[in-house]
């Protein structure tokens, strides 16, 4: 059944999400997640009222953070937006932002034309006439995708397997984060089972009010998920949205089969590595890498409840500083930043950040999201890596093998 | 299972404190939390006794110690634990370049939302009550829009409890941020005073307003960052001392203190788990091994030599009750209490004799670990800290900060 009572009964209007809000903090155009979530729900409770701020709300999952006693913030907002949307209209923007997913399957294959369909004057127009913000670089499709790559790569077989669930970023956009995984597991001797036909994990169709075609999504992985942690068999994502929302969002939202299953064999990479430390399995044969990079913990990690075990396990390469930027939301919050009435607000919520970056003098910006990575490079212009690419380095893993 | 030397639970000052004390001292911590902690919305001045526990007016918090039950905190640890509470509070924010100043020999009294006066020990340099003293004309600032705040009711409180001062005026600011869907609250403002264009403005509105020698009191709203920088820049401008009062939740003035003590922390070293909800603990023979947080995906187990409870009180679920009955969730600790509830609260909340629940709480030992009935030791390395603790009524002796503060730095010391 679901975990979550949905009921704003414990908020005792204490305020403290209101102030940690990143959107609250530079916008008065949304009420705050106090207000538009366990507040306007006992009002929700009687008739159908929508407040049209929660357009406002990211999904970002700070007011969870936050909330010392446990009110499921988000899940309320969630909720009353998917509920406004049984009767009134989306917009073809924010269709096609939810269903991103769907749209890479027909768009991934033919990438270069993709690529070129998107960057053209005459198709940059129609973007931002349909309401895509205009400075934004659209993520670029990766002339492979991930899958393709996997299918070319001989792994070593070890008797310890782990799944991957790559997700789109990964998939259709970032396919090196994988490959990283991949070789970082190798050296590990681990195994890794990526299952085809895996769909998106639903993320921006849950932030966009689009909850039935989530749960399509949901029970379709699920339904590949829980065979293999039946077996025992770990499921690891490198994306922090995804595997919030293989952990906790199906089981907030969703009724389904086995997601508890699937869920509690679910690992954010850099999590289960640091388990293996801890369970002395972990290989610390890790070269030095000579950088200082600066660290970005996407809020999708804080809401997981397992720390920035990035940090921990770069802290164990020679020669390698990283510091904690500790600058709070980057602004982009998955699909918020691309919408063009979202723009000034995602930029002005990351401005902490970015500060924080330019001033660092470092060598690049780790973090374990693909949009975090996406919106920090765009701002600053940094290069951005995830955690897992230096550790494929420091393991002296080349890239030959790809 | 990581290896740590502490691990805190909680993340209010009590928490930090305790965290901050332990790193000073070289160990490895992790603080474990659910939630951000109260210590973010709250006034960030640390009350240390402002009343005895019969009610009386204290000159200043050490008058008081003496006069208060075995069973109190502060009986329990010791002036010169509290004193060297104070000192480690008072260097941390020091390093931090967020000084605050004060000292156990005496009392200030800070002006609050509502024109009274509050006793209070240690507070940042922008809530200096001292600049109260001999002052001639007061202008109490207000900003349009921002709730809770009415200039006019505040001078209304502070002509009968600041008999010298000869003049009161006041100003409205009007910062533009109104028409917008929510309230204003005090952060807002101080958000927009952190950007150069609402200071400006904000000077600009005053300029004729206020006149070089004045006294101006403000919402708590002097920028979000620990640090004096938009203090000094006021005060140059205007040529005026200013006071921040002490003002609704959220505070501002404890979003700094909370800013400050974090990122002392982690820049020492000190991990943090966020969303994590300790449920259970591993005891054997009379030790805990680790706590568990349960997560909705799963239970994670962290261990440590040793472990500071500081959950909380009641309000932030560190103890629980039903009827008859109370308990600490964790460790399942014995919380003492009349089994008839009719016995725990009086009618009066705040005007008549002390409330009997307000002194619920886990009964210690003198390095704070927990008790059973006959006095014995229940976990030998488990301290506790702040408002979790047996034997006293902060609200009424306004000593919340102060205890959670003590206890808070004896327990990192003592774990």
């Amino acid at each position: 059944m679901k975990i979550n009572s949905h009921t704003p009964d414990s908020c005792t209007t204490c305020t403290a999400c209101t102030i940690q809000c990143p959107v609250a903090a530079v916008t008065q155009k949304f009420l705050g997640p106090k207000l538009s979530g366990p507040a306007m729900e006992r009002f929700r409770c009687i008739e159908q009222e929508y407040d049209l701020s929660l357009e406002y709300c990211s999904n970002c999952k700070n007011c969870d953070i936050t909330c010392p006693s446990g009110v499921p913030i988000s899940t309320l907002n969630v909720l009353a937006k998917d509920n406004y949307y049984k009767t009134h209209r989306h917009t073809l923007r924010d269709w096609i932002i939810a269903h991103i997913g769907a749209l890479h399957k027909l768009a991934g294959p033919v990438a270069s034309l993709a690529n070129l369909g998107m960057s053209n004057p005459i198709s940059r127009w129609v973007f931002g006439k349909l309401g895509f913000t205009a400075g934004m670089q659209l993520p670029r499709y990766s002339p492979q995708t991930f899958l393709t790559k996997f299918k070319d790569i001989k792994q070593r077989a070890y008797p310890d397997k782990v799944a991957f669930f790559p997700g789109c970023y990964i998939q259709y956009n970032d396919p090196q984060v994988g490959l990283d995984l991949i070789a970082v597991m190798q050296a590990n001797q681990y195994e890794v089972l990526v299952p085809a036909n895996l769909e998106c994990c639903g993320t921006p169709l849950v932030s966009n009010g689009y909850l039935a075609d989530a749960q399509e999504n949901a029970l379709h992985n699920i339904r590949i998920l829980q065979e293999l942690a039946a077996q025992g068999i770990p499921i690891l994502t490198c994306c922090t949205s995804c595997g919030l929302t293989l952990k906790r969002e199906y089981q907030e939202l969703f009724d389904i089969p086995g997601m508890h299953m699937v869920a509690a064999q679910t690992y954010d990479a850099m999590e289960f590595l640091l388990e293996l430390e801890s369970k002395g399995r972990l290989n610390t044969a890790l070269h030095p890498v000579a950088a200082h990079y600066i660290y970005h913990a996407p809020c999708h990690l804080r809401a997981q409840g397992l720390g920035r075990p990035a940090l921990e396990l770069l802290d164990m390469i020679p020669d390698l500083k990283v510091t904690d930027a500790d600058a709070g939301c980057c602004g982009i919050a998955g699909s918020y930043g691309f919408k063009s009435e979202k723009q000034d607000i995602a930029m002005a919520v990351g401005e902490n950040l970015f500060e924080k970056i330019r001033a660092s003098g470092a060598d690049g910006v780790l973090s374990d999201c693909g949009t975090c990575r996406l919106q920090i490079s765009q701002a600053t212009g940094y290069k951005t890596f995830h955690p897992i690419t230096i550790l494929r380095q420091a393991y002296g893993e080349g890239r030959s093998s790809d | 299972m990581l290896e740590n030397d502490l691990i805190v639970v909680g993340s209010g000052l009590a928490g930090l404190m305790a965290a901050a004390a332990a790193s000073k001292k070289g160990k490895r911590v992790l603080v474990l939390t659910k939630g951000a902690g109260t210590i973010a919305i709250g006034g960030g001045s640390i009350d240390v006794l402002g009343y005895s526990e019969s009610g009386r007016q204290l000159d200043n918090p050490l008058q008081g110690l003496s006069g208060l039950s075995t069973s109190h905190p502060y009986s329990k640890i010791g002036q010169p634990a509290l004193a060297n509470a104070v000192a480690l509070f008072l260097s941390l924010c020091d390093e931090a370049g967020y000084p605050y100043k004060g000292s156990l020999g005496e009392s200030q009294w800070l002006p609050t939302a509502i024109g009274t006066l509050k006793p209070t020990c240690l507070t940042p340099l922008t809530m200096d009550a001292k600049k109260l003293v001999g002052a001639k004309k007061i202008v109490v600032i207000g900003f349009v829009g921002l709730k809770d705040y009415y200039p006019d009711l505040i001078v209304k409180g502070l002509e009968r409890s600041l008999p010298h001062v000869a003049k009161f005026e006041t100003v409205m600011l009007d910062t533009g941020l109104t028409g917008g869907k929510r309230d204003l609250n005090a952060l807002d403002i101080a958000r927009w005073l952190d950007k150069m264009p609402g200071r400006q403005s904000c000077i600009q509105q005053l300029k004729g307003k206020v006149h070089p020698g004045n006294l101006v009191l403000t919402p708590p709203v002097l920028g979000t960052s620990p640090d004096y920088q938009l203090l000094q820049e006021m005060e140059e401008a205007t040529g005026c001392s200013f006071i921040e009062t002490v003002g609704l939740p959220p505070a501002v003035t404890g979003m700094r203190l909370r800013n400050l003590l974090v990122r002392y922390l982690r820049d020492r070293g000190v991990l943090f788990i966020e969303q994590a909800d300790v449920v259970a603990a591993i005891v054997e023979s009379g030790r805990c091994q680790g706590v568990i947080t349960h997560n909705i995906d799963r239970q994670r187990t962290y261990g440590a030599k040793s472990f500071v409870l500081a959950t909380g009180g009641f309000f932030a679920t560190g103890l629980r009750s039903g009827p008859g009955r109370a308990w600490e969730p964790i460790f399942d600790l014995p919380v003492q209490v009349p089994s008839d509830p009719e016995e725990w609260s009086g009618e009066s909340l705040f005007s008549g004799p002390p409330q009997t629940f307000a002194y619920f709480g886990i009964a210690v030992d003198s390095s704070l670990r927990p008790i059973d009935a006959s006095g014995k030791v229940i976990l030998e390395n488990v301290f506790i800290a702040g408002q979790n603790l047996a034997g006293y009524d902060y609200c009424r002796e306004k000593s919340g900060n102060g205890v959670a503060m003590a206890t808070g730095y004896l327990a990192g010391i003592s774990a």
